[in-house]
């Protein structure tokens, strides 16, 4: 009788561990509100998790708002990898699970720069409020996107502890890509900071500030020809601060590339790639830009 | 049936006492007491069926000296031998007829209810005239009607004696002739002897005897 | 049995007197087993929900007013805290905090504003519908959902407060995605809405026309190259649909947004520990409390009064005893001249003791019958009840 009792007690608690791990051992779903956070999570966690950006790959995610099931989508999520800096504004218009949040720019929040675009409004009798306009492509100082990277690093081992070892070791080989980016992005704009730059969209403030670069932004669309003010405003700011090069988010325009051309400024394309490229990856892509860059400095 | 001698009884408060030198009533004998109200009758009916003790003297009933019998003893005995017709009826207002006709084999382990009984009650009930209303309850029933389920149930048990007090006092005359037969008859039949308390001196000529009940007892203040 | 059979044709025969004698035992039973009954279960929900809960965090003051609107959704609002209590929290790194926003309500019934960490803290699942998943969506507790017969698909009203102020709060149209199943726990009588949805109700967040899209100058104030003033006649949504919510916005600072109290989760024994001990300090806005100890407190003082309300019923059964046995008595006398024929035809004193016992005994029967069924019904609503009568 007390053999069986034993037998029986030693079944179960095998049972149960056997549930345990196997509940542990479940690929982890991750969904990111952008494409470099799914790169940086994918890299990390390899064969181990399932990362999702569910975004169509023609928009921008900044401004990209998912449907009621996307949304569901979402919260069954293990992880919800944020930007942080107030990227992704839907989020403030969903319901998500908190616990399974992790804003990946929260350890450098203090270093948001203040974009100071938007039309600020108040109601009559209030005070004024102006909405913050936080510049929000945290990842294009690639310090900063290691430290977003970490961030993911960390939450997948607070979820899977077991993974750390194969965690840790996927993570320092995509440190050392992006120290790479961060090292090469330094060299080829040392010594270059009296050269201004133009850009055709305010993305490019973190990059600016890390890797001091000159920058002056307008806000242009890459595939619309601007309007004489447009261009007038433009004309401005090139002679104004010497600009012989624009930067832009995406391909231009060729009649605007044509115009650029006849008032003596270059393009060049740098993709903040905050969406899957059509081709390659987020590290191509950036090695890409950084060549486009070495034809600025 | 019945022998008394030197018999005497008094209620205590009240004062009122009872001396019986001698009284017997022969059995199968139809015996009419009759006197003043007051005068102790029904208290005669009372010792002789063992419900009161005397204090002094003999009363023997069926052979059996009730005197000497304890309270059990003589409640069996009464229950056994006795058959009880009141001037009131006395019937238990929430049982039906049939209930009351064997209410007696409810109420003492002396009598066993069994499904004879029932049939006797029943084949008693049609002689008496009642079988009809078996169902109904007291309340629903007339004077007379009542009266026939209390001789029913006096005689349902067998007894050896019946004493009827006054049994007729609450009928009218047409009911009392038809009561008195049916209680005659079934006495008789049954070979009991019957010993009457009334003051229907017009019912008086169909005993077998008339007993003027100061002629043998001295009834002490009241 | 002949002894139970005569009882019986007695008690029916004198029906009205019988159903006031099985009326008056029942009532006098029923009573205090139904209050130890619902006072049972009234322990058992308050104590479970409260040790399922392993700390509350709000703004320094009752600690009972704090558990009981937290836990239980009462009417009392207490006093409010910010997110900053919850940023705070964060920051500390020992906890799990889960926000509550309980201040408004719906056709009598409290929205608590909250995150999706409420429903897998509390275990709670969906019978219908889905999740809430935009601003301006609830999910009903079954109760609820069954009170107002409402479904996924339909609408509820927030509840207007102050109508006469022209300050107040105004209501806003929520949309029911889901509702849950039953949990037997005050959740099945509340509405659940994103904390974000409540800062709408609020007027902390609002929809609008874009304003820099706006042509009726009445509605602007003032205009310059920074901002726009709009004037108070611009409409605001009261309803979040489709089309509007890209409007909807929050003005101010995050941080100052209002909370009721917040759930805290500890990561551990050890980090409970440590939370209790930073909010000790007396000067501190805030208080960290047990939620199981304060309601073992509020048990304890229950059951004071229970005390006393058992004595009250005593006396009053007694009382009731002593009526009932004055009853059995005058009716015995009213019985003497039956007793007496039964004794004359040879019915010993012990037999009709039996009699007279044997109605006792069925009347005390039949009203343990009715006592145990009405029990049985005061126990299977039992937690409905504790929550209607006690602690909504």
């Amino acid at each position: 009788m007390k053999i069986t009792i034993f037998a029986l007690a030693g079944f179960f608690a095998m049972m149960a561990q056997f549930a345990t791990a196997a509940v542990a051992n479940e690929r982890l779903r991750i969904y990111t509100v952008n494409y470099p956070l799914q790169y940086f999570a994918q890299r990390i966690a390899g064969d181990d998790a399932e990362v999702v950006f569910p975004a169509p790959g023609d928009i921008d995610p900044a401004f990209w708002k998912p449907d009621v099931q996307t949304v569901g989508a979402y919260q069954g999520a293990d992880l919800i990898l944020l930007n942080g800096a107030n990227y992704a504004k839907w989020i403030n218009r969903v319901s998500l699970p908190r616990r399974r949040l992790v804003n990946t720019s929260a350890g450098f929040a203090e270093n948001y720069i203040d974009a100071g675009s938007g039309m600020a409004h108040s109601h009559g009798g209030g005070a004024a409020h102006a909405h913050a306009g936080i510049a929000f492509t945290t990842w294009l100082d690639f310090r900063q996107s290691l430290r977003q990277a970490d961030s993911i690093r960390q939450a997948i081992i607070r979820k899977r502890p077991q993974l750390k070892a194969e965690v840790d070791k996927n993570f320092a080989m995509l440190e050392s890509d992006l120290l790479a980016l961060d090292a090469e992005l330094k060299s080829i704009v040392s010594g270059t900071q009296n050269q201004a730059l133009l850009a055709s969209h305010p993305v490019y403030q973190y990059l600016a500030r890390q890797y001091d670069v000159t920058l002056y932004s307008v806000m242009w669309e890459p595939d619309e020809f601007p309007d004489p003010s447009q261009w007038k405003k433009l004309e401005n700011l090139a002679r104004m601060n010497a600009a012989k090069w624009m930067l832009w988010e995406g391909t231009p325009a060729a009649e605007s590339v044509e115009q650029l051309k006849r008032m003596g400024i270059g393009s060049i394309v740098f993709n903040p790639c905050a969406n899957l490229p059509a081709q390659g990856d987020f590290l191509s892509v950036m090695k890409n830009n950084l060549a486009m860059l070495k034809q600025v400095f | 049936m019945i022998n008394i001698q030197s018999l005497e009884f008094h209620y205590p408060g009240n004062g009122f006492s009872l001396a019986i030198e001698q009284f017997d009533v022969a059995q199968g004998e139809k015996v009419a007491v009759i006197g003043p109200s007051g005068s102790g009758k029904t208290t005669l009916l009372n010792l002789a069926a063992g419900i009161i003790k005397s204090e002094r003297g003999s009363l023997a009933v069926a052979n059996t000296k009730i005197e000497q019998l304890s309270d059990a003893q003589r409640r069996d005995f009464r229950i056994n031998n006795i058959g009880f017709v009141f001037q009131d009826f006395e019937l238990i207002e929430y049982l039906n007829v049939m209930d009351n006709i064997i209410h007696p084999y409810r109420i003492t382990r002396s009598l066993q209810l069994t499904p004879s009984v029932r049939q006797r009650a029943i084949q008693l009930a049609e002689k008496i005239g009642i079988s009809d209303k078996l169902n109904r309850y007291a309340n629903d029933l007339s004077q007379g009607e009542k009266q026939r389920v209390a001789i029913c149930r006096a005689l349902l048990p067998g007894p050896k004696l019946v004493f009827a007090d006054e049994a007729t006092g609450n009928l009218d005359p047409r009911n009392k002739d038809r009561i008195l037969d049916l209680l005659f008859d079934n006495v008789a039949e049954h070979g009991a002897t019957l010993l009457a308390v009334t003051h229907d001196h017009e019912l008086l000529p169909r005993f077998d005897r008339v007993v003027d009940f100061l002629e043998f007892h001295t009834p002490g203040p009241a | 049995m002949h002894a139970l059979f005569l009882a019986w044709q007695y008690l029916v025969f004198n029906k009205i007197r019988s159903l006031t004698l099985v009326a008056c035992v029942t009532l006098i039973a029923v009573l205090p087993l139904s209050l130890e009954v619902l006072l049972d279960e009234s322990e058992r929900q308050l104590l479970s929900r409260a040790q399922s809960t392993p700390l509350l965090l709000g703004a320094r003051g009752s600690a009972l007013d704090l558990v009981m609107n937290a836990l239980y959704f009462d009417d009392e609002v207490p006093e409010l805290i910010s997110m900053l209590a919850v940023d705070e929290l964060l920051a500390m790194d020992l906890a799990e905090p889960v926000p509550l926003y309980t201040r408004f309500n719906a056709r009598g019934f409290p929205i608590v504003g909250t995150t999706l960490d409420y429903f897998d803290f509390r275990g709670l699942k969906l019978a219908q519908g889905r999740q809430m998943a935009v601003l301006g969506e609830i999910v009903l507790g079954a109760s609820v959902a069954e009170s107002l017969n409402l479904k996924p698909g339909d609408n509820l009203l927030s509840s207007p407060q102050t109508v006469f102020d022209l300050a107040g709060i105004y209501p806003l149209k929520m949309k029911v995605v889901g509702v849950l199943e039953r949990s037997h726990t005050p959740d099945d009588l509340a509405v659940f809405a994103d904390v974000k949805t409540t800062w709408v109700i609020e007027g902390l967040g609002h929809g609008h026309q874009d304003v820099s899209q706006v042509t009726d100058e009445t509605l602007i104030m003032q205009r310059s190259e920074n901002g726009v003033v709009a004037s108070p006649k611009l409409f605001q949504y009261n309803e979040i649909t489709a089309d509007n919510i890209d409007s909807f916005h929050f003005h101010g600072d995050a941080g100052e947004y209002p909370l009721t109290a917040v759930i805290v989760i500890p990561d551990d024994t050890r980090s409970s520990t440590i939370l209790r001990g930073r909010y000790l300090e007396e000067a501190g806005m805030h208080q960290v409390v047990l939620p199981e100890k304060v309601i073992d407190g509020l048990l304890q003082n229950i059951f004071r009064i229970k005390n006393v309300l058992d004595a009250v019923i005593v006396l009053v059964g007694s009382a009731t005893l002593l009526a009932l046995v004055l009853v059995f008595a005058l009716s015995l006398r009213l019985r003497q001249r039956e007793l007496h024929t039964i004794f004359k035809l040879g019915c010993s004193r012990a037999t009709i003791t039996y009699l007279l016992a044997a109605e006792i005994l069925i009347i005390g029967l039949i009203a343990a019958g009715l006592c145990a069924a009405l029990l049985s019904v005061v126990d299977g609503y039992s937690s409905d009840l504790v929550r209607t009568l006690f602690i909504n």
